[in-house]
């Protein structure tokens, strides 16, 4: 028993390093929202976060940004695959690997690239190539979870509601999406987080035109004195990013596995 | 079953409802400014505007040669002013060049004006190669669309050419032949539109790759202008010759990727096992406080982090980028670790103590056999993720000067055009992914055979 009990504490460095490094952190963002610059408590920071009008239409366009690329990933990533997981399709695991490969080429570094093919092509640097960009970026993200799951699915229900006289598109509608929904659900998390949070890309894909949130947070936690309004935005993503999570829970157990 | 979709349905409602709500950020911005940019005699910009948006903020930006931009926040004042930021605090030019400016309120343009204008000579700070570089950049940009063109034209040729072959060949054989090829066709022609699809999917998805490596080859300053084959780049880059900055850059981050992959997978492991030998809830908890750093997106993380080092004040370098990485990483050691131990075993541990072995050697000779392939994944993952990452690094580096090659990319790009050594490292990145992915994928073809 003894023995039993000192290798459960094999885990005790790595709460602690946690308790330190990711829930004291994350105390510290709510601390600083709700003190002013000497440490006093206040509300002040929040008060002027709800006055302040650029820092709400920024929100909400990128709250909104974020939204049309859920949409065009899902749009774009699920016929993709779909495709993949059919049973005829002889190549997935090649496909897969090369969906996979652009992500291990800096994704800043693909970003300039495509502000360059923009150039090349003559295109305009706007909310399009944003979009691009951001679609082009969390792309894969969205067709894992969709393939692994439509993988999985077990092939006789199709085949079995097939045989009942269901038409292919009642098939694919009651059947495959239907069951294919923790994959679409997941998808959406892993692309919706990361882009309503995203900094950088969109300022270089629109050569520092379009301002969103992430961009808008940065530029405040980095000035000395406007710090503590800082941890306001980043509080107010926060709980932004809490819901999407809370919305997703069912289906913790696709995230992060099975995508590298 | 019908629960779970109306949870989902619901869900998708949830969705909706965010896009309307967030659809109704639209439509603010749909004021008119009379707005006049010009130039005075000191090439200053000259706006003016309605008294009644006194106060409004707008955002100008200046670009020269589509190259550099400046952006600057400007208040609308009370009465015409003229903008004093002067172009010589832009990188001048020696001569005349295209100057556009945009101004921008909410996230759209409202004004651009673009106009050829003598750019004050006072600061010579770029070099005559890169006005001659954009220049030629222009005139070639024209091949991009005969490439396209050129090879949407030869697939359809191609296409149609063997089409043509089958058709001649088809009028040879039976009805009953005739037909089974027909349905057989049929069946590979919707076969031949999905691939078509991710085919297509794909292109996009390289082209910009592609860029960038076929780019390698020249030993041009801005991406995207081809100046004849050259293996330059290359040379540069191995040789040590590029940028200080870059080759600081790709030292620190394998120094710290290294660091931290070493780190997070001994404390992930020794985790993982104590993990898996909790009681449920306590198990439980600690798995939720695991699943923390991988929901966090990398700029809560980043910005978390930062907070606690101003608040203890750490000073922020190595030592805290380091950190940070262990925190990003250790929790997918864990993930890749538990499997492993739920598979092996649970009692030889406690045979080989019984059996008189120490627990380090317990540890050793019994655990570490049986659990390497997962310390082995999680280490790999760990250091992609340490190399891949911008967001944490760029909150925690501090300003000693520490980059990594993301933040040195981004740093780059701000300032207006890439160290073009970058092209050939991320070229020969890719291709030795290429190389080990193809690897597994011919090793594990192989295993499934036998």
């Amino acid at each position: 028993m003894q023995i039993f009990s000192s290798r459960r504490t094999w885990a005790w460095p790595y709460v602690v390093f946690m308790g330190m490094f990711v829930v004291l952190p994350l105390i510290l963002v709510g601390v600083y929202a709700f003190t002013d610059i000497e440490g006093h408590f206040t509300l002040h920071n929040f008060a002027k976060f709800f006055s302040h009008s650029e820092a709400i239409q920024t929100f909400l366009y990128s709250v909104m940004i974020a939204v049309f690329n859920t949409v065009i990933c899902l749009l774009i990533g699920y016929p993709a695959a779909y495709i993949m997981a059919q049973e005829d399709f002889k190549t997935p695991k090649v496909m897969a690997m090369l969906f996979i490969l652009p992500m291990w080429i800096n994704f800043l570094l693909r970003t300039v690239a495509t502000v360059e093919l923009f150039n090349m092509c003559g295109l305009p640097l706007g909310e399009g190539a944003l979009l691009f960009g951001l679609c082009y970026d969390y792309l894969p993200f969205m067709i894992y979870p969709i393939y692994n799951t439509l993988q999985k699915m077990d092939n006789s229900l199709v085949e079995a509601a097939q045989d009942l006289g269901a038409n292919r598109w009642t098939c694919f509608w009651k059947i495959i999406v239907p069951l294919s929904m923790p994959g679409v659900y997941s998808g959406i998390v892993m692309v919706f987080m990361p882009t309503v949070s995203t900094f950088a890309i969109a300022e270089l894909l629109t050569h520092n035109n379009i301002k969103l949130f992430g961009s808008l947070i940065q530029d405040y936690i980095t000035t000395t004195d406007l710090l503590n309004y800082g941890a306001v935005l980043s509080l107010v993503l926060l709980i932004v990013i809490g819901l999407t999570s809370f919305f997703g829970e069912n289906d913790s157990e696709e995230k992060g596995g099975g995508l590298v | 079953m019908r629960r779970g979709v109306t949870g989902y349905g619901l869900r998708i409602m949830g969705f909706v409802i965010a896009l309307l709500f967030s659809l109704s950020a639209f439509g603010q911005s749909n004021l008119t400014y009379e707005l006049k940019v010009g130039t005075t005699g000191e090439n200053a910009l000259l706006a003016t505007f309605p008294e009644s948006y006194a106060g409004e903020k707008v955002n100008i930006k200046l670009r020269v040669e589509s190259l550099e931009f400046r952006d600057l926040d400007y208040i609308f004042a009370d009465k015409p002013q003229p903008i004093v930021d002067r172009f010589d605090s832009i990188y001048s030019y020696t001569d005349e060049a295209k100057v556009t400016w945009t101004v921008w309120r909410n996230h759209k343009e409202i004004k651009n004006r673009s106009q050829r204008v003598l750019v004050g000579n006072a600061y010579k700070v770029f070099e005559e190669y890169i006005l001659q570089e954009t220049a030629a950049a222009r005139r070639s940009r024209g091949w991009i669309w005969w490439l396209f063109a050129g090879l949407i034209l030869a697939g359809t040729a191609l296409y149609g050419g063997y089409v043509f072959y089958e058709r001649r060949k088809e009028k040879s054989l039976s009805a009953v032949e005739q037909e089974t090829l027909r349905r057989k066709r049929m069946g590979m022609r919707r076969h031949y539109g999905s691939q078509l699809y991710l085919w297509l999917l794909l292109i996009v998805l390289y082209a910009p790759i592609a860029l960038i490596a076929v780019f390698s080859f020249t030993k041009s300053k801005v991406l995207g202008n081809w100046t004849g084959f050259s293996m330059e780049l290359y040379a540069n880059l191995f040789s040590g010759r590029a940028d200080a900055g870059l080759n600081s850059a790709i030292w620190y981050t394998v120094v710290i990727a290294l660091i931290a992959a070493v780190c997070s997978t001994i404390l992930g492991t020794l985790a993982a096992i104590g993990i898996y030998n909790m009681r449920a809830r306590q198990r439980k908890v600690v798995r939720l406080l695991n699943s923390v750093p991988m929901i966090n997106p990398d700029i809560i993380t980043g910005i978390s982090l930062f907070l606690l080092f101003v608040a203890l004040g750490f000073s922020q370098g190595l030592t805290t980028v380091c950190i940070a990485h262990v925190v990003f990483c250790t929790p997918y050691v864990v993930l890749s670790v538990l499997p492993r131990l739920s598979r092996m075993n649970p009692n030889t541990y406690e045979a080989a103590l019984d059996l008189g072995a120490t627990p380090a050697q317990a540890l050793r000779m019994v655990m570490l056999p049986e659990l390497w392939p997962g310390m082995l994944s999680g280490f790999i993952l760990a250091l992609t993720l340490s190399v891949d990452d911008f967001g944490v690094t760029f909150f925690t580096k501090g300003s000693g000067g520490l980059e990594t090659l993301s933040t040195f990319i981004y740093s780059d790009a701000r300032k207006g055009g890439l160290t073009p050594e970058l092209r050939p490292l991320f070229t020969l990145i890719l291709l030795v992914m290429l190389g080990i992915l193809i690897y597994i994928n011919i090793r594990n073809s192989k295993q499934e055979e036998k």
